[in-house]
C-alpha cells in the first residue's frame, strides 16, 4: 500500500467525502445509538448533513488550508443538532490549524487535530466526558505522528475505538441504555472514512441523500410572469483577485466584506490567497459582479432565485415570509422559533413569533436555516426560542454568526416552554434585558410532558414496553399504557397537574380530534379548576404535548 | 313631567325599560359597512352569535353619535314641556358626550325653560347596568331629578366593577385601556385584570393565570373593598361565557351566602366590540372603586 506522507489538498478534500460516505453507511445504526427509548435519535442524520453541506461547498483549491476552511466554512452553516455543531467545530478548528499550509505533513497535521480538539472543548459551554469530545481528543492524544500520515491514522483510529468503548464507563446514561454514545461513534466512522481516502480506497458510491430536509426538484412555476421579486437572489461566487487591478500584497479584502454589507445581506465572505468567496443574499446580483470586477475576475458564479429555493424549502404555512430588504425602521423585537407540525407552527404564529422554523427533535434545522429565518426579520433584537436542547447549539452558532441585530438565544427546552415563554413577551417594554429576564422566569415555572410511543424496553420509574404509550418529562418516564389516553391522564397525575393553573394540550397528527376532545374533558372533570386549552398542534411523534403552567 | 333616558351601552334591555320606564338611546356599532343599532335593528340581542362572530375573528368597530341624532332624541321631550334625566355609561370612554353636550347646549338656547340633568355612571355594562336600576328605582319611587343627582355624586364612586378579557386583541385596537402589557396572553390561559377608576376609565391593575385564579380575585376585591354589598344588587357581566359568569356567581354567594342579591347580565354588542368574547367582570357596592 502508498503510503502518504504530504497531505494535499485533493487527498483531504477526497477523505472528507469518504468520511461521507461511511457515515451514510452507518448512519441508521449511530440514530440507534439513542438513550432513550423514544424515536428522537437523529445524531447520524445530524452529523452527515452537516458534514455534507462542508463536502457540496468544496472547490478545486490549490491549497490545503483553502480546502479545509472551505469545508469548514460550509459545515459551520449547515451544522444541525448539537453533534452537527460540535463536529463543524471541529473542523473549524482543524482548518484554523490548518492555516496557511499548502501541504501537510504528518507534524502539520497532528497540529491541525491538537487545534480541533482545542476548538470542539471550546464549542461547549460545560464540556462533558464520555461523548464525541472525549472520543476525539483520547484519540488524537495517542496518534502516533513519528511517521507517516497512514500510521497516524492508524493509531488515532485504535485508540477512538478504545475511548468509544469506554464511554458508558464514564456516563451513566449511556451505560444505563447500554449504548455506547452516538456522536462519537458519528466521529469514529467519519475519520475511518477518511483514512480508507487516505488508502486509495475511494467508492464510487454516491452520497445518498438523506430524509430531512427533503429536496424536491425546483419548481420553477413558483416564479411566473406577475410575480414580485419579494427574495432577491442568493449569489455565490469566488473571485480571482488579478494582480492587473489590485496590489495582491496589500489589499484588504474587508473593502469587499463592507461593500457586499452595504448592500446585500447575510453576507459571508473570506479570502484565501488571492481567492475571495463570497455568499450574499440581493436584489441586483449584477450590480455586485460588476463591482466585483473592479478587484478581479471569476473562477465560478451560481445566482439562485430565492423565491424558488423559499417555496422549495418551506411548506404553505411557514412561507410566512418578509420581503428581504426593508426600508421600513426596525421593530423592536423579532421572534424566531422551531416547530414542526402545521398546527404547532400556524399556533406559533399566532402567539407572536415572527418566523417558525420547520424542524424539531427529528429534524434539527441547521445554522443556516436560522440565519435565513433572521434575514427575513427586520428588527433591533430577535428572540430565539430553540425549544429543544439538541438545537439551541445550531442557534447559538447562528447568533454568533448574524450581525445585523441582537440576537439572544432564549433557554427554550420544550415546544411548551417556547410557547409559553413568547406569550409573554410584551412588545411595547423598551428593556430588553428585563422582557428577556421575566420571559426567562416563566419558562422555568412550566412543565412540559409528553406523550409517544415506545421503541424499545426500558426501566425507569415506570417499566417501559416496546410498542405501548408512554408519558414522560424531561428524560423521566412517568406513564407506561397500550391505550394512549390511560398513559396521558396517568402522566398528568403524575406531573401534580392539580397544582396547576392553566394546562395547555397540542395533539398530534395521529391523534383523532373526537380523541383529544374527550381526554380533555375527563381531564377537566378530575381538574375542576384548571383550565385546560387545547390545541390542535398535529406535530409528528408526540402525540400528546401537555404544557403544564 | 321628569322623562329617564339610559343607554344601551348600559346593558339596558327593553324588559327593564318597561319596568321602569326607561327610554333609550341605541348606541351604534358596525359590522363591515354596516352600522347597527341595538334594540332597532333587533328585539333580542342574539349574544351567542354576536360573539361567535367574533371568535371567528370579525371586530366590529363603534363610533361617535352625531349632534342630530342626539336631537333627535331629545328635542321631541323639550317640545312636549318634558326636562330630561340621563343615566348613562362613562364619559371616560367615548367622546360622544361632547357631542351630547353640544346638542343639549344648543337645544337650551330653544327650550330655556327646559331642563337637562345627566348622571355619568362612570362605567359601562355591569356597573351601568347596576346604577341605571338604582336611579330608576329611586325615579319610580318618585324622587326628583335634583335627589338622583345629588345620590349619583356620593353613590357612583361607590360602585366599583372588576373584569378580565380574554382576549386582548379587543382592547388593545381600541386602546382604551391603560397599563395593558404588550403580550399574548389570552393564548396561555393569562387574563389581565382591570377595573373602572373614578374618572370612569379603564385600567389595568395585574394578571391572573387560569380562569379559576381571575374569577377568584374579581371576588376577593368584593370581600376586601365591600361596604354594604347585601344591601344592593350584584351585577355579574359576562360576554357570552354564562358558565364562567356562574362559577363566579356560586363563589360569590358561598362567601357572602345564598341570599345575596346577584343579577346576571350580558355585555351589550357595542361594549362587547371593545372586551371581547369570554370576559367577565363583577360590579357591587364598595367603601370606594
Amino acid at each position: 500500500m502508498e503510503r502518504t506522507t504530504e497531505l494535499d489538498s485533493l487527498i483531504f478534500a477526497a477523505m472528507l467525502r469518504q468520511g461521507a460516505v461511511a457515515l451514510g453507511r452507518e448512519k441508521n445504526l449511530i440514530n440507534d445509538l439513542n438513550v432513550f427509548p423514544i424515536p428522537d435519535g437523529d445524531t447520524g442524520d445530524n452529523m452527515l448533513m452537516t458534514l455534507k453541506a462542508g463536502v457540496s461547498s468544496l472547490d478545486c483549491f490549490a491549497k490545503l488550508a483553502m480546502t479545509a476552511q472551505t469545508a469548514s466554512s460550509g459545515m459551520l452553516l449547515g451544522a444541525r443538532g448539537n453533534s452537527g455543531v460540535i463536529l463543524s467545530r471541529i473542523f473549524a478548528g482543524l482548518a484554523k490549524g490548518l492555516q496557511g499550509v499548502e501541504v501537510a505533513d504528518t507534524k502539520a497535521f497532528a497540529d491541525a487535530m491538537s487545534a480541533a480538539v482545542t476548538e470542539a472543548y471550546k464549542a461547549i459551554p460545560i464540556p462533558v466526558e464520555g461523548t464525541i469530545i472525549t472520543v476525539l481528543r483520547e484519540g488524537v492524544e495517542a496518534a502516533d505522528a513519528s511517521q507517516d500520515i497512514n500510521h497516524y491514522f492508524e493509531t488515532m483510529l485504535q485508540a477512538m475505538q478504545v475511548s468509544l468503548d469506554h464511554t458508558p464507563e464514564l456516563l451513566q446514561v449511556l451505560k444505563d441504555a447500554g449504548v455506547v454514545d452516538s456522536g462519537g461513534a458519528g466521529l469514529l466512522c467519519i475519520f475511518r472514512g477518511m483514512n480508507e481516502a487516505l488508502c486509495g480506497q475511494t467508492s464510487e458510491e454516491e452520497l445518498i441523500p438523506t430524509s430531512a430536509p427533503a429536496a424536491p426538484a425546483v419548481d420553477l412555476d413558483k416564479f411566473n410572469e406577475d410575480s414580485k421579486l419579494e427574495f432577491g437572489y442568493c449569489t455565490e461566487f469566488l473571485l480571482r483577485l488579478m494582480r492587473s487591478k489590485v496590489d495582491l500584497e496589500t489589499f484588504d479584502e474587508q473593502v469587499i466584506i463592507d461593500y457586499l454589507n452595504r448592500v446585500g445581506e447575510s453576507v459571508v465572505a473570506f479570502r484565501e490567497g488571492t481567492i475571495v468567496k463570497v455568499h450574499v443574499h440581493t436584489f441586483t446580483p449584477g450590480v455586485i459582479l460588476n463591482e466585483m470586477q473592479q478587484y478581479g475576475e471569476f473562477l465560478t458564479i451560481k445566482i439562485e432565485n430565492m423565491s424558488l429555493q423559499h417555496n422549495q424549502n418551506l411548506s404553505p404555512l411557514t412561507s410566512h415570509l418578509s420581503p428581504l430588504t426593508s426600508n421600513l425602521s426596525p421593530q423592536k423585537y423579532g421572534i424566531v422559533t422551531v416547530a414542526s407540525g402545521e398546527g404547532l407552527i400556524k399556533a406559533f404564529h399566532e402567539i407572536g413569533a415572527d418566523e417558525v422554523i420547520a424542524g424539531g427533535q427529528t429534524m434539527n434545522p441547521s445554522t443556516q436555516d436560522f440565519l435565513d429565518a433572521f434575514a427575513r426579520i427586520n428588527a433591533q433584537h430577535i428572540l430565539v426560542f430553540p425549544n429543544n436542547k439538541n438545537i439551541k447549539m445550531a442557534a447559538e452558532q447562528a447568533a454568533e454568526l448574524y450581525k445585523k441585530a441582537d440576537i439572544h438565544v432564549m433557554p427554550s427546552n420544550t415546544i411548551g416552554e417556547g410557547y409559553y415563554g413568547i406569550g409573554f413577551i410584551d412588545r411595547d417594554n423598551p428593556n430588553v434585558e428585563e422582557n428577556i429576564a421575566s420571559v426567562t422566569e416563566m419558562m422555568e415555572s412550566v412543565t412540559t410532558g409528553l406523550v409517544s410511543t415506545a421503541i424499545r424496553d426500558a426501566e425507569g420509574e415506570v417499566e417501559v414496553h416496546k410498542g405501548d404509550y408512554v408519558g414522560y418529562s424531561g428524560k423521566q418516564m412517568l406513564s407506561d399504557s397500550p391505550v394512549r389516553t390511560e398513559a396521558a391522564m396517568d402522566l398528568c397525575r403524575k406531573l401534580d397537574a392539580s397544582s396547576r393553573d392553566v394546562m395547555l394540550v397540542f395533539y398530534g397528527k395521529d391523534v383523532p380530534e373526537e380523541e383529544a376532545e374527550h381526554l380533555v374533558a375527563d381531564l377537566q372533570k378530575e381538574y375542576k379548576n384548571l383550565e385546560i386549552i387545547l390545541n390542535c398542534g398535529l406535530q409528528p411523534v408526540y402525540d400528546y404535548i401537555f404544557v403544564l403552567c | 313631567m321628569l322623562v329617564f333616558y339610559s343607554d344601551t351601552d348600559c346593558d339596558i334591555t327593553p324588559k327593564e325599560c318597561a319596568e321602569y320606564g326607561i327610554k333609550m338611546i341605541s348606541m351604534p356599532y358596525t359590522v363591515g359597512d354596516k352600522v347597527i343599532y341595538p334594540y332597532i335593528d333587533f328585539d333580542v340581542f342574539d349574544a351567542h352569535s354576536f360573539y361567535d362572530m367574533l371568535r371567528a375573528g370579525t371586530m366590529p368597530t363603534t363610533s361617535a353619535m352625531s349632534e342630530e341624532a342626539y336631537i333627535q332624541y331629545f328635542e321631541p321631550e323639550f317640545q312636549a314641556g318634558n326636562d330630561i334625566l340621563y343615566v348613562h355609561f362613562s364619559s371616560g370612554t367615548s367622546n360622544t358626550f361632547t357631542i351630547m353636550d353640544q346638542a343639549v347646549a344648543k337645544l337650551k338656547e330653544k327650550y330655556p325653560e327646559r331642563k337637562f340633568y345627566s348622571v355619568d355612571t362612570l362605567g359601562i355594562t355591569a356597573l351601568s347596568y347596576n346604577v341605571v336600576l338604582e336611579c330608576a328605582e329611586m325615579y319610580k319611587a318618585g324622587k326628583t331629578a335634583e335627589e338622583i343627582v345629588e345620590w349619583a355624586k356620593v353613590e357612583v364612586p361607590k360602585f366599583p366593577m372588576y373584569f378580565f378579557a380574554d382576549d386582548l386583541k379587543f382592547f388593545r385596537r381600541s386602546g382604551r385601556v391603560s397599563g395593558l402589557a404588550a403580550t399574548m396572553g389570552g393564548f396561555i390561559g393569562i387574563r389581565p385584570i382591570i377595573y373602572l377608576n373614578d374618572e370612569g376609565k379603564m385600567v389595568s391593575i395585574g394578571k391572573e393565570k387560569g380562569r379559576a385564579k381571575a374569577i377568584a380575585r374579581l371576588v376577593q376585591y368584593v370581600e376586601e373593598l365591600g361596604e354594604d354589598v347585601k344591601a344592593h344588587r350584584v351585577v355579574v357581566g359576562h360576554s357570552d361565557c354564562p358558565e364562567i359568569a356562574d362559577e363566579a356567581v356560586q363563589l360569590l354567594k358561598e362567601k357572602f351566602g345564598e341570599d345575596l342579591n346577584v343579577v346576571t347580565t350580558v355585555v351589550n354588542p357595542t361594549i362587547g366590540s371593545h372586551c371581547g368574547p369570554n370576559g367577565v367582570g363583577i360590579c357591587f357596592h364598595a367603601k370606594h372603586r
